[in-house]
């Protein structure tokens, strides 16, 4: 036999990792084909407010002192809030109550049939004030800060520019899109020569989730395949396989939509651009983002394919608060809210900002 | 002289995933980025949309004849039943506001918890920073 001769070790060691990796890749690979879904959204809550699609949740305090104004996130229509407590440790929630933070989160089950004429009137002028008045009565107190995500973002942003004499105290924003015509692939694909949205909702009633989703995976067609190959890849690591597992459930129950707000959103926001424009009125009120004048800070992520830059940028142009603070960070769409550099990064900042605001 | 690095077969085949993964999406971007793509698949959409409601509409009539209800009747049914009970349960809070009113007694006082006096790490004197860590949060 040939002796292993120079660096030839090194070689020996890495084969032998290679080796053990694939091993261990299958006998992990066996578990993940068999696993039960991943438990998600496991920090303490009561649900204290629940009307059809609607869900107010609140959480209990991991601290022993709290910030005078309660904090109330809310969700983007298209899917769960788990993403803000998808495990302990990658948990902006769990790291906002230890923060000091007193926590409320609105999120959404799947609109019945019979709630297919909700539309953006329902979401900004009834059920997101409902929540306020909630966390003010259970609170006790007269103000409370928003952070939005996304779609719940946008909602937030009407809200705040249709009640600007309301409780709200600070409004905070993440990868939030005002500007709709800069998400170029959605507009394309919703032009209203060929997509005739009408005839769709009238159809359909309640948008299927399947139609959501696909039209999020159309944007990164390859993402889902070179995902697979990833955690094939990394089957040997315990914590990469938990948190593809919890990211990976959170993408697979995205939501329906209720007809009416998805073609009411399609047309005044996608095609007319009226939330970018000032035009968009709700329930007869300006939706106008100059009404807003509480302090603002919208978080931003670099690479953002579902709202890029595009589209959240003009943000704090728009919004006519003096207090307003633009933060860009490193990841995506959603690594901003649950992956690694949020835990480094958005999280400290959010809950910083918040902190100086929350007295 | 720094010592040369062995291949890495781990490193470079995450490296041709991520590459491959950026080639593939950009190309489909690019791909569907356009009016043609918009316009047909639209249109296949709106004639899948026509199809799967022309098939429900005559299962319905079959069950219909055979007096048995379809799908979309017992999901009907279901939800009316929670709409229901949703509403059962909001007479419910009402009829207790009202007898609240009657005894002329406040409304409930906020849920008790931690005192709200806490003081942002700039003010209290405390480490910015202080928020909890990945360690602190096992």
């Amino acid at each position: 036999m040939s002796e292993v001769k120079g660096d030839d070790p090194k070689i020996a060691q890495q084969v032998r990792a290679i080796t053990q990796r694939i091993i261990q890749r299958n006998i992990k690979g066996l578990e993940f084909l068999t696993a039960s879904p991943i438990p998600v959204g496991l920090s303490p809550k009561d649900v204290v407010l629940s009307r059809g699609t609607m869900r107010l949740y609140h959480y209990r305090s991991m601290a022993d002192e709290v910030y005078r104004v309660p904090l109330l996130i809310v969700m983007a229509t298209t899917n769960k809030a788990f993403l803000f407590d998808l495990a302990p440790g990658q948990s902006m929630v769990e790291f906002l109550l230890k923060s000091g933070f007193d926590v409320y989160v609105i999120d959404w089950e799947a609109p019945t049939a019979a709630e297919r004429g909700l539309d953006l009137k329902t979401y900004t002028q009834d059920f997101i004030p409902s929540c306020v008045r909630t966390v003010l009565e259970r609170s006790g107190e007269p103000d409370v800060s928003i952070v939005g995500y996304c779609m719940g973002g946008v909602l937030s942003l009407i809200y705040a520019a249709t009640h600007s004499d309301g409780p709200l105290k600070n409004l905070a924003c993440l990868t939030t899109p005002v500007n709709w015509h800069g998400m170029e692939l959605n507009r394309i694909w919703s032009d209203e020569r060929y997509f005739d949205i009408d005839q769709f909702v009238d159809a359909v009633g309640v948008v299927p989730a399947d139609f959501i989703q696909q039209g999020f995976e159309m944007l990164r067609p390859a993402q889902k395949t070179a995902g697979r190959i990833r955690v094939w890849e990394q089957m040997w690591n315990d914590e990469f396989v938990k948190s593809y597992r919890a990211f990976e459930r959170w993408g697979n129950e995205t939501l329906p939509l209720a007809g009416e707000y998805f073609r009411e959103t399609t047309k005044e926001l996608l095609w007319r651009n009226k939330l970018y424009t000032g035009e968009l009125m709700v329930d007869g009120k300006s939706a106008n983002l100059a009404n807003i004048k509480v302090p603002v800070l919208h978080a931003i992520a670099e690479h953002d394919h579902i709202c890029p830059e595009t589209a959240s940028k003009p943000l704090l142009q728009l919004v006519g608060s003096t207090d307003k603070e633009e933060i860009k960070l490193k990841g995506g769409h959603v690594s901003l809210i649950a992956g690694p550099s949020a835990v480094k990064r958005m999280w400290p900042r959010l809950a910083n900002w918040l902190a100086e605001r929350s007295v | 002289m720094a010592e040369q690095k062995p291949f890495d077969f781990t490193e470079f085949f995450r490296e041709f995933v991520t590459q491959w993964e950026r080639d593939m999406d950009s190309l489909a971007n690019r791909l569907m980025g356009t009016e043609e793509y918009s316009r047909t698949m639209n249109e296949a959409q709106r004639v899948q949309t026509r199809l799967q409601k022309s098939f429900s509409d005559f299962m319905g009539e079959q069950l219909a004849r055979f007096n048995v209800p379809s799908r979309d009747e017992v999901v009907h049914l279901g939800e009316s039943l929670r709409t229901l009970d949703t509403r059962l349960a909001r007479v419910e809070r009402l009829l207790q506001d009202l007898s609240w009113g009657d005894r002329n007694v406040p409304p409930p006082a906020p849920v008790p918890g931690p005192p709200r006096t806490k003081q942002p790490p700039s003010r209290s004197g405390a480490n910015p920073s202080a928020a909890p860590s990945r360690e602190d949060r096992s």
